[in-house]
């Protein structure tokens, strides 16, 4: 029987029940996104498949503890998986380090351009909310949040590998994630 | 909470801390609520930066990796049919001769179960959200306290397990006793029904015979009896003392017999009427002719009952 009709939430709280159609369904939304996180974040594609079927399992363990009241299911799941991708680039000794030269330049959410918003993100309120958020932070501090974000890097290691001072980073990452907070929250 | 504290959080919220700095933070967390606060707010919006990374298709087989991964695994989440519905099954497998025990067991599984989702609601709703330091603690603290729910469990399982089998071992041999006692009460209300003896005491009202005693053990079904006497006087010379068994379906006594006593006047003789008596109403003792007679002739000094 399809559940066509369920929102991710009620299909992760179905999961937590042990409904297996409801994860499975809940896998072919949540999936695809998170594959290309962890693609991001680990640059390796094996790397990336088994944390993506580590981080379904624990979800699937974790289902039952899902509080619609406290998260959406799509953050929810995020965390888990980002959590586990950074728990893999510790254990790869990745974190202290940039894997390739190449990583700032890839290493861009689809905030900058309409063009990128592929049909999926068109249909989400939320995606659209965030993305509209991001643009109005200021260029440096963007840049330094989508880097952070995808790279799971120490600040240490971001300033040596940007350049930066310390401070600067630091201070980048605090302002505009207020202001990103704040800007979700319906803030100006 | 202060501007430090502050980028703490932010840089947090990236999981950009390591060492000392995410203790820190941690530290300073657990005493005030506000920072708290803010460190939870800002990992969710953090997190919300997930839903702007292009797509990308797993490998086709991935769903079925991640299915055969948990059926693999077995235990309590595992796919198909979950270890508290084996579990139980086995409860009620195993009591299957003892239903009380059985339902006791399945109501302990369900207690379990619901103490298990309510200690996980009160854990929910006494942290209204978490930083990764406090996902990962409650993580562990969930995980400790299910498994010794689950301990606790099978403990409890298990001395049951033992309890049942060893109140078999007892029903067994209680049936077994059981058995026997209804085979002895079987033989002994045959030998009851064979037997199936009455027992009279008479007494004298002649003067000489105050002092004597007279008792018939008659066994209805065999048709005759013992006979005690005692303290009995002395017949004159050409007498004896002779018994008769009185039955109301016969027009006269029937003679049982001559009954000789020693020097003290005591006797104890088995006795039969020498006619079939079918009810034995009366038992008499009289003074005859030397030998007896075949009918009464003489005084009676015992009668009864």
């Amino acid at each position: 029987m399809s559940q066509p009709e369920l929102n991710d939430e009620e299909l992760l709280q179905r999961a937590g029940r042990r409904d297996v159609r409801a994860f499975e369904q809940l896998y072919d939304r949540l999936a695809p996104r998170l594959h290309g996180l962890l693609r991001q974040m680990l640059h390796d594609e094996r790397e990336a498949e088994e944390v993506l079927q580590d981080s379904f399992v624990q979800l699937w363990d974790r289902a039952p503890s899902f509080d619609p009241a406290r998260s959406q299911a799509f953050t929810w799941a995020a965390m888990i998986f980002r959590h586990k991708a950074i728990d893999r680039m510790r254990m790869l000794g990745r974190r202290n380090r940039l894997v390739e030269s190449a990583a700032l330049e890839h290493s861009v959410l689809d905030a900058g351009s309409d063009a990128a918003a592929d049909a999926e993100l068109e249909t989400s309120e939320r995606a659209a909310a965030v993305r509209e958020a991001l643009r109005e932070l200021p260029k440096d501090q963007r840049q330094l949040i989508e880097f952070a974000f995808l790279k799971g890097l120490t600040h240490h290691v971001l300033a040596e590998s940007l350049n930066l001072p310390l401070g600067t980073v630091k201070t980048h990452i605090r302002l505009g994630l207020l202001r990103l907070c704040d800007l979700l929250k319906g803030g100006r | 909470m202060d501007e430090r504290q502050e980028e703490l959080a932010a840089l947090n919220a990236l999981h950009m801390l390591e060492g000392d700095e995410q203790r820190s933070l941690d530290g300073a967390c657990v005493s005030d609520k506000e920072l708290r606060a803010l460190n939870t707010e800002l990992e969710q919006v953090a997190v919300e930066l997930a839903r702007l990374v292009t797509p990308v298709e797993p490998p086709a087989d991935m769903k079925k990796r991640i299915r055969a991964k948990i059926r693999s695994r077995g235990g309590p989440g595992a796919f198909g049919v979950s270890r508290g519905v084996i579990v139980g099954a086995a409860g009620w497998a195993l009591a299957a001769g003892l239903a009380v025990a059985s339902v006791w067991l399945w109501n302990e599984r369900s207690k379990l179960i619901e103490q298990h989702a309510a200690a996980v609601r009160a854990i929910a709703a006494a942290v209204p959200a978490s930083s990764p330091a406090e996902e990962r603690k409650e993580a562990r603290s969930l995980e400790d306290e299910l498994k010794s729910i689950r301990d606790d469990y099978e403990k409890k399982q298990a001395a049951l397990n033992t309890e049942i089998e060893s109140l078999r071992i007892r029903e067994t041999e209680a049936q077994t006793r059981i058995t026997q006692l209804t085979a002895e009460a079987d033989s002994l209300k045959q030998q009851n029904a064979q037997t199936q003896m009455e027992i009279t005491i008479l007494q004298s009202t002649v003067w000489e015979y105050r002092r004597s005693e007279m008792i018939v053990v008659w066994d209805r079904l065999r048709r005759q009896g013992v006979l005690m006497l005692d303290k009995m006087p002395r017949v004159e010379a050409g007498k004896d003392y002779q018994l008769w068994v009185v039955d109301t379906q016969k027009p006269d006594p029937v003679s049982a017999g001559v009954v000789t006593v020693d020097d003290k006047g005591v006797v104890k003789t088995q006795f039969k009427p020498v006619e079939a008596v079918d009810k034995a109403a009366k038992f008499a003792l009289s003074v005859e002719k030397k030998g007896g007679v075949p009918k009464k002739e003489g005084p009676v000094v015992f009668i009864g009952p």
